[in-house]
Parts: structure tokens; sequence; C-alpha cells
């Protein structure tokens, strides 16, 4: 409580942004624990890109069988989970959800900094990342890659210069509302467009399927909305915030809807797979890997996490329960996880010649890279968490140090996944 | 109201049935509309028909229909460094499935002619064992220990030169493309390595240096590159070095039964020409669309 007061000597103006760097300072000791924690991880994630770029790609598990491995699972699995931060930030100017009002400035940012890591998923894995300059020399339109290359830069952007317009309140309302126009389409765009990069490949069977653009629709929002119900209750739990509990009704009803829509186009995937008269060897046989191969240990848990998880927000005597909603959450969370996984070893586990391969799975460089950029995104929500006013004014309640714990909560639930 | 006083006098009565009139905005939204969606399919068909325009057909009017097809792809005007300049040919391979024994010489040969990494763990060709009576892909079998099992039969797949290669449209950066003569090369000096060809290639043919590519100095081959095929893709280009200057493929050669036939399609009188119309050939995945210059016979 006095913790305002003191903090305010530190404060500093960017570019029209008071930065507090004075709550830095007064940061306690399990406070800069957590961040030397952060930065010995980013410190072991640079060194294991070190090695990657001296001794070249066979340090990672990846081979021609598997050439996209943990990098894009992680690329497709981030970029979903962003969605979520924007469809509330959205909702909130659009459909005029005030319930999420509080919440809008941490969920840009949060959506801002998961595109962020997706994209250094990238960085990391390209051997001579200054090659990448010839996406911008010469582009060839024909590539997906292209698209959604472009589209997660420009998302970021978006996300940043939104964050920067809710806090400094430039152009009122009014521009915040007309940010929201561009914002949302972005988002579809760029999902869509990650769906292409499987879906546009005639090659791989169980990819090149329509289904892929919604479900991966579904998929994003029904994954960052349970992200953000768990973070919400994260942030109630240690008296941050205050929601009505109204407010957890109506964002777990969404996500139950979500969740259903999800299963239901999945479903009809599977079916169209293997019914008698669509079956085709090429899809049929790939995609029994998944329920009775080695796979199968990926893939059911994604079918059974689903369905318990819409049980569990269906059953009308015990929704309201927070415990059964963090339940489902969680549960759908580490479902989506499982499901980017398989979706990536679903082109993979039997290349085009019919090969099976055994199943992937990261080596410890690829490990360490991903956890590295883990720790940056948990560093930059950590961080500007004390420095960035992200509290909403009419949220008088919230303390900052409480605001910096609850800004945690995405990505601990990240690293469940 | 204000529309009506903008009115030209050669706008229709006024007196007519509803639906009749267009309000200018709504007639010209509707042109807008329209031949945006003309153009958008008209595209690719332009883009493809001028490629056709490129490869004539000197000579060899009943094989037109699969020259014709045949053409550049995202071609910048200039090969790779490692290749002469390409010629009038259109080059195409046919094997003949009846004859090869699944010995793996050609694979061997590549090997060696190609300057592949001995640690690099891969073949530009690979041969497939598959059971008598059926074409099935799905249950062919990679690993078989030694050729020559009367009880199956044996089909080499490499980089098929599609005439369509979806490799080349799925390259990010065009650090691929399909010359003149049909062959599809890679620069190896700008590929990015997101091995998105290699995820697009329906035929497996296209494979990644996870490792620096180590040969004993006194195999290595002079005429290829090796040391900057680290990081990135290769893949089998119908040994340009050699056909560009009037050779064959090491493939071709090494074939102890003669399955291998590498010619020019422009050549009425190659063994490809002749093999191509005398003969049933198919093609490795024909309703991908991919048109490949690879024909298999039986």
């Amino acid at each position: 409580m006095a913790e305002k007061a003191i903090s305010r000597p530190g404060v500093k103006r960017v570019i029209g942004v008071d930065l507090d760097f004075g709550a830095l300072r007064t940061a306690g000791p399990r406070y800069w624990a957590f961040v030397s924690l952060l930065v010995t991880v980013i410190g072991l994630g640079v060194m294991a890109w070190g090695v990657l770029l001296t001794h070249g790609g066979s340090v990672m598990a990846m081979r021609d069988s598997y050439p996209w491995g943990l990098w894009f699972t992680n690329y497709m699995y981030y970029v979903g989970l962003s969605a979520g931060g924007l469809v509330v930030y959205a909702s909130v100017h659009l459909f005029n959800a005030k319930q999420f009002a509080p919440l809008s400035r941490l969920a840009v940012l949060q959506a801002g900094v998961l595109v962020m890591m997706a994209l250094l998923g990238i960085i990391t894995d390209m051997e001579r990342p200054w090659r990448a300059v010839w996406m911008l020399l010469t582009p060839n339109f024909n590539s997906p890659f292209i698209y959604t290359g472009s589209a997660a830069n420009i998302y970021m952007i978006i996300c940043f210069v939104d964050l920067w317009i809710l806090i400094t309140g430039k152009g009122g309302h009014k521009l915040a509302h007309r940010m929201t126009l561009i914002a949302l389409p972005f988002a579809v765009y760029l999902h869509t467009t990650t769906a292409f990069v499987l879906s546009l490949n005639k090659s791989r069977e169980l990819w090149n399927s329509a289904v892929m653009v919604p479900i991966f629709l579904t998929s994003a929002t029904a994954s960052g909305v349970a992200l953000l119900l768990i973070c919400a209750y994260v942030m109630q739990r240690i008296g941050a915030m205050k929601f009505k509990p109204s407010m957890f009704r109506s964002l777990s009803t969404l996500l139950a809807t979500v969740i259903i829509i999800d299963l239901f186009l999945l479903a009809v995937e599977i079916l169209t797979v293997f019914w008698p008269t669509s079956a085709k060897p090429g899809h049929a046989l790939r995609l029994a890997e998944f329920f009775t191969g080695e796979y199968a240990i990926a893939f059911l848990p994604v079918l059974v996490l689903g369905l318990g998880a819409f049980a569990l927000l269906a059953g009308r005597s015990t929704r309201h329960l927070p415990v059964v909603q963090i339940t489902a959450s969680v549960m759908y969370v580490v479902a989506i996880f499982l499901k980017r996984y398989s979706l990536m070893a679903m082109g993979f586990a039997v290349d085009p010649l019919g090969q099976y391969s055994a199943p992937y799975l990261p080596s410890l460089v690829e490990v360490l890279i991903a956890l590295g950029l883990l720790a940056v995104g948990l560093l930059i929500m950590t961080l500007s968490a004390k420095v960035l006013p992200l509290r909403v004014p009419e949220e008088d309640s919230a303390e900052p140090d409480q605001v910096v714990l609850a800004s945690h909560a995405p990505e601990q639930a990240l690293e469940v996944g | 109201m204000s529309e009506d006083s903008t009115r030209s006098a050669g706008q229709p009565p006024r007196d007519l049935p509803e639906g009749c009139t267009l309000s200018r905005r709504t007639f010209l939204g509707g042109v807008g509309a329209t031949a945006g969606l003309v153009l958008a399919g008209a595209v690719p068909a332009i883009v493809s028909s001028a490629q056709a325009a490129e490869g004539g057909v000197p000579g060899n009017e009943s094989l037109s229909g699969v020259i014709e097809e045949d053409g550049a792809v995202n071609y910048p005007g200039k090969t790779v460094h490692y290749a002469e300049p390409p010629g009038d040919e259109k080059w195409a391979m046919v094997i003949d499935v009846k004859a090869c024994i699944g010995c793996r010489r050609c694979v061997y040969a590549c090997v060696k002619e190609n300057n592949i990494g001995r640690n690099s763990g891969f073949t530009y060709i690979q041969v497939l064992e598959m059971d008598k009576g059926k074409v099935d892909v799905e249950h062919a079998n990679l690993a078989y220990e030694q050729g020559g099992d009367p009880d199956k039969w044996y089909m080499p797949v490499q980089c098929m030169q599609c005439a369509k290669p979806p490799c080349v449209y799925g390259c990010p950066v065009t650090a691929t493309w399909r010359d003149p003569d049909g062959i599809v090369v890679i620069d190896y000096e700008k590929c990015i390595a997101c091995r998105n060809c290699i995820v697009t290639c329906p035929y497996g043919a296209r494979h990644f240096n996870w490792v620096e590519p180590e040969i004993a100095e006194a195999e290595i081959n002079p005429d290829v590159p090796l040391h900057e095929k680290a990081g990135v893709i290769e893949k089998c280009t119908f040994c340009i070095h050699r056909t560009r200057e009037g050779g064959t493929t090491a493939c071709t050669e090494a074939c102890p039964v003669g399955a291998r036939k590498f010619g020019d399609l422009n050549d009425p009188d190659s063994e490809v020409s002749i093999l191509l119309n005398t003969r049933r050939v198919w093609r490795l995945k024909e309703e991908y669309g991919t048109e490949p210059m690879i024909w298999y016979v039986g």
C-alpha cells in the first residue's frame, strides 16, 4: 500500500509512458531470485544456440524425416495462445465487454510477447539467420512462409503500438476502438496463414485439408481464452484484481463453446479420413499411427482432455465452481500443446514415400533454446509488470507488486504445456 | 436525392421496374469485384501460358503436350554458378522397372559423383522395394538388405525435375528454381535452411545437410560443390555438370541392366523420345499434377 507513494520518485517518462524504475529498487528478494533464474535460463539458451551455430543442425533431433520440430510446434502454440489476449482486448472495444476491461493492457502485452517468442523461435532455428534478409529482397509470393512471416511481424508491431495507445491514452477511446478493427482481422489473418503453412501442401496428406484453417482458429481461441481464465483467477486469488463471478461464467461459457466447435472440426476430419467410402491409404495409414501407433500417447490425450474439459464446463451443477473452471482450462491448454505436437508429427511420421520414422523427441539443445525463449518472454513480462503501467486506472485496488505476480500466470501456464 | 442531381442525361428513365437500374456505385463496385475475381483467376493461367510459350517444340510434335508444360519456373535469368548455362534441350529420364533389380548401383554412383557427404545420411536416389501386383508406395520398403528378390519389384525414386515443382513454389526466398532446360537447381549461397521444400516435395527428393559433408580428399569430385552444401538443401540435378556438357547422368551410366534412359525430349530420335512415343509409360503420383520429368515403363 505504501508502494505507490515510494515508487513515485523513480518514474521516468519515455515516449509518453511512465516507466516506474523505482518499483525495481523496492522489489523484494523473491522477485530478483526469479529474475536471476530467468537470466540463467536465457544464458543456457544462448549457449545452446551457440552450440547449434558452431556444430550445425546435427545437434538437433530434427532430420530429413522431421524437418521441423520443437520450434515449429512452439510457433503454432505461441501464435495460437496470443489470440486469446487479443480476443479479450477486442471484445472490450467491439462488444463493449466491460468486465474484461481491467485485463486489456496485460492481454495486449501478452499477445505481443507471445508472437515475439514465436518469431525468435524461427530465427534461432536458422543456421545462418542473416540470410533471412532474402525474405525481403527476393520474396516468392507462392510460398505461405512469406504471408505468415510478414503477418507475425506486423501483428507483433500492432500489439505493441496498441499497448502504447492503451497506456498513453493517445487518440482516446476512438483510436483504441479503431486499432481493434485492424488488430482483430490481423489476428485471423495470422492464424489463417499459419494454418496455410501446413494445409497448402499436397505432399503431406493429413495437413492438406481446408478444415485446418478453422481448426487453427478455434484451437487458438480456446487455448488463449483458457489461459486468460487461469490468469484472471490467479489475479483474483492474490487480490490484484476483482472480477464478478458472472465474468467467469461468461468466460467459461465462451470457452466451452469454442472447445466443442474445435472438437467437432477435429471429429469431422477424423471421420473423413477413416470412413470407408472416403478413406485413402495415404490418409488412413498415416492417421492410424496416432490411434494405434507410437503417437497414440500424444494424440489420444488431446481427445480425452478436450472432451473432459467440455464435460466439466457443461455440467450444470458444477460449472460455476472455480476449481472446475480452472481444471478445465488447464486441461485444454495442455491438450492444445499436445495437439500442436501431434499436428507437426502428422505431416512427418510417415514420409511421402511411405516410410515411418520413430517419434520425434527434441534434443537437449532444442529444449534449452526453447526454454531460453520462454525465459525471454517471462523476463519481459516480469520486468514490464514492475516498470510498465499495466494497471488500468479504474482499477484502484490493484497493487503494483501484486500485478507482477499475476502477470506470471500466463507464462507459468505455458510451462505446464 | 443527391445522387439524382448528379445523374447524366444518358441514365435510364426513372419509370423502369426495380432491378433494371443500377446506381453507378453498385455498378462500378460489381465491375470492380468481377474484374478482381477474373484477374485473380487469370494470373496463374497467364503465368503458366507464358512459361509454356518458352518451350518450343522443334520437330517432336507427338510429345508436344508433355514438352509444352515444361518450362522455366522462377528462373532468375541466370543459372547457378556451378553449372553451364542451360541449352535448348528438355531433359527427361525413363526408368524401366521391369529391368531394375534393385542393386542400388545407381545410388552408389550418384553419391560418388555428386559429392554427397559420406556422413550426411541421405542419398539422392531412394530405391523402393514393393510387393507384386501393386504400385503401393505406402507399404514400400526402402531399407531392404539386398536387391534381386524374385518376389518383389523395385522402383528408384529421385528428384523428378517436375514441370510444376512444389518445392520451387514453396521456397520463400526464390533460392531454388527451374532452368529452361527443365533442371531444378538450388542456389546454395541463398538457401535460408527453412526446409519448406522438404515439406512440399511429394517424392522425398530433397535433403538437408544437418552435418558438414565429409568426403575423403581423393574421392572429391572437383566439378561439384561440396563445402558450400553444409547447412543447406541439396538434391539430384540430373548431373548438371555432365549433362550440360554433352554427357549422361552417373546413375544412367552405372545401371548394370540399362534400366535408365536419359536424353532430350526436343530430339525426336533420342531414346527417351522414342520410349515415350512407343511404350505405355506412367509417372509417380501423376494425380498430384506435378508433371514429373521422370517416367516409368514396365
